[in-house]
This record gives structure tokens, C-alpha cells and sequence, in this order.
């Protein structure tokens, strides 16, 4: 059987010595600028080409065009078979209606399933944005749905998460302290500045049921796309 | 003899619930033939199509299924896509030449298996 998600990424498997359990809710969090679209699309990207799958990639924060432009500036090229979907003619079109986009996040999942047995991964770009055009009432509660839904789906989902440039004491907020909590794993991302100017890293902060490495490790990313290398210290 | 889906309320004596409730089933498991049903009419915006069906048939098809149905049918190339000039807030989309055969084929098949089913229940 082909690989899960391990190998999409050179050298992911320094950091995850086993697969990702299938239909886990991961977290990927991280500052403005530390690659958290650009890795997860890459992952996407890279998983789709090895596999007869189809993957959905929701972008709330920025157009499929735009999105796939930045993508591109990165080296990473989109697979026919990853799709993207964004809101923008939905929200422009019914500017003057209310839209619960947690719901309507759902349909769309459904929908593309319908239409691709095999759709085996799913991304949300970003959680931020999904919770600052929704109402805020019962917030955790249709979050716990939402994560509930997304796990018994049984696809594997990506919700990406603006944080602070730094948890403040090692914690996270108390609202994205909720989403910890819920999702399966949480891959944080950052930068840290020492010596040697700025580096990007990556670290595993918790992944259910599955053996990973704990130390941050330096991302790069050049003309041969995103690669993970040794642990920074 | 050309067929049509605009009449699919009449395949009702009345509007009843319990009619209504298997119409409702019915154009929304497939919501992608109704939508290129009206694509042969007219090119037309999610929110153009949403409300056409509604009108037409009394069912709100939701956008979270109707947007990704028209995302991907211009995936496949048959819908085409463009923005109405000087109006770039709504997204108009038409049939290909493809997508018009599809959509002809699909309308006029969807048809027939009702007339089908609807001859063995009275049988």
C-alpha cells in the first residue's frame, strides 16, 4: 500500500516515524509567514500525485487564483485531481444574506464527496477567517461539531490557524487552547531568529496514536519545494 | 419527443406534503442535473440558479451544494465561467459545447427513469 502522508514532504519522516492515522483532525499552526498554506498544499499535492485520491483544499482567506498564484511562486504545482474551493462568488452573491459557513464548510465537503469516492484529504484555509465572517454564539459548540463531522467523515483534514508570533510561556490562548484540545495533532510552525539570521522550523506538538519526533526542526524551501532538515537548537 | 424537467411539481395530483417531501428528495440527490437543466435555458450565477429552482420547483437547493456542483463541472469542462461585464461580484456560467451534450443526454435520461418509475408504481 502507498504511502499516507510520510513521504510527501522530503524529509517529513525525520519528524513522523509513522503514518498518520486516516480521518485525523490536525491543526497547523504558526505566525504570518511561516509556510503553513505552502506546506499543507504541498503535502497535498505530492499525496494526490502518488495516489489515485482526490483532495479538497477550502480557502476562505484568499481566491483559488490567487491562492494558486502563491503557490506557484513557491514551486509547488497543483494536481488536477486536488481541488480548490473557495468563497469568494458565494459571499459576493449573497452579500446581503447570512451565511453559516461552518454549515455551508460541511455541504461542500459532502458535495464533493458525492461527486469523488475517493476524496481523502481536506484542508481549511484558515479557521481565523472562518471565525471572523461567523456568528460567534455557540462557538465551541459548533466547533466541536464541526471537528465531530469532519473526523467521522473519515478524511483526513488540515484546519490551518493563525497564531501569535509565539505562544506566550509555551501556551496557547485560551480559544485556540479549544482546538488543541479537539483536533487529533497539532504541527506548529515558526521562525526563530539566532546567529545565523532567521530560520523556519517545524514541530510536531501532538499527533494521536502516531510516533513523532518532539524537537523543532529547520523547514527550507527552494526550487525543489518545501524540505524538512536537522532539529535547530 | 424533447423532454422537460420544468413540470415537475405536475408529476403530483396535488401539493401535498407527502408529494412535496419526495420531490424535494429527488432534485436534491440530483441537484446536478436540475442545474444543467437550467444552464440549457440561459447562462446564470449560483445565486440566478438557486433562486430559479426555487421558484420553479418550490426547493431550496443550499449553496454549499450548489457552488462546488458548478466549481467542478467547469473543472471538467462543461461549464464556462466568466465575469458579467463591469460586474465582477457575480460569476455567470454557461455550457460548453460538451457540457450542453452531457446536459441534454442527462436531462433527457433523468426524464425517462421517471416516467419509468412512475409507470411500474401504478402498474
Amino acid at each position: 500500500m502507498r504511502s499516507m502522508l510520510k513521504d510527501t514532504i522530503n524529509g517529513l519522516d525525520k519528524i513522523l516515524f509513522v503514518e498518520i492515522p486516516k480521518g485525523s483532525v490536525i491543526l497547523v499552526t504558526g505566525a504570518e509567514g511561516t509556510l503553513k498554506s505552502g506546506l499543507v498544499f504541498s503535502m497535498m499535492t505530492n499525496h494526490i500525485a502518488a495516489n489515485d485520491e482526490h483532495a479538497l483544499y477550502v480557502t476562505l482567506e484568499q481566491n483559488g487564483e490567487s491562492h494558486l498564484r502563491n503557490m506557484n511562486s513557491l514551486g509547488i504545482k497543483k494536481e488536477s485531481d486536488l481541488h480548490i474551493f473557495d468563497y469568494r462568488d458565494m459571499r459576493l452573491e449573497w452579500m446581503n444574506s447570512e451565511l453559516d459557513l461552518i454549515k455551508m464548510t460541511e455541504e461542500v465537503i459532502e458535495s464533493y464527496k458525492d461527486k469523488y469516492d475517493n476524496l481523502t484529504l481536506f484542508a481549511l484555509d484558515s479557521l481565523n477567517a472562518l471565525y471572523s465572517i461567523s456568528e460567534h454564539e455557540n462557538m465551541r459548540s459548533k466547533i466541536y461539531n464541526f471537528f465531530t463531522r469532519l473526523r467521522e467523515e473519515g478524511i483526513t483534514s488540515f484546519l490551518i490557524m493563525e497564531s501569535a508570533p509565539s505562544r506566550v510561556g509555551g501556551q496557547f490562548s485560551q480559544f485556540h487552547q479549544t482546538e488543541h484540545f479537539l483536533a487529533d495533532g497539532t504541527i506548529e510552525l515558526g521562525m526563530i531568529e539566532g546567529m545565523g539570521g532567521v530560520k523556519r522550523y517545524i514541530q510536531i506538538l501532538k499527533m494521536r496514536a502516531t510516533k513523532h519526533a518532539m524537537e523543532k526542526h529547520q523547514l527550507t524551501i527552494d526550487e525543489n519545494g518545501i524540505s524538512i532538515r536537522g532539529p535547530i537548537y | 419527443m424533447k423532454m422537460s424537467l420544468k413540470s415537475m411539481p405536475d408529476l403530483c395530483e396535488s401539493q401535498e406534503d407527502y408529494c412535496k417531501k419526495f420531490v424535494d428528495r429527488i432534485i436534491k440527490s440530483n441537484r446536478e442535473v436540475f442545474i444543467m437543466y437550467s444552464l440549457l435555458e440561459k447562462q446564470m450565477c449560483g445565486y440566478d440558479l438557486i433562486k430559479q429552482i426555487f421558484s420553479r420547483y418550490d426547493v431550496f437547493l443550499s449553496q454549499g451544494t450548489v457552488y462546488p456542483i458548478l466549481y467542478t463541472l467547469e473543472e471538467e469542462g462543461f461549464l464556462h465561467a466568466e465575469y458579467s461585464k463591469g460586474d465582477m461580484r457575480s460569476k455567470k456560467y454557461s455550457l460548453t459545447s460538451k457540457g450542453r451534450e452531457v446536459a441534454e443526454k442527462d436531462v433527457e435520461d433523468f426524464s425517462k427513469a421517471l416516467e419509468q418509475v412512475s409507470f411500474l408504481l401504478k402498474r
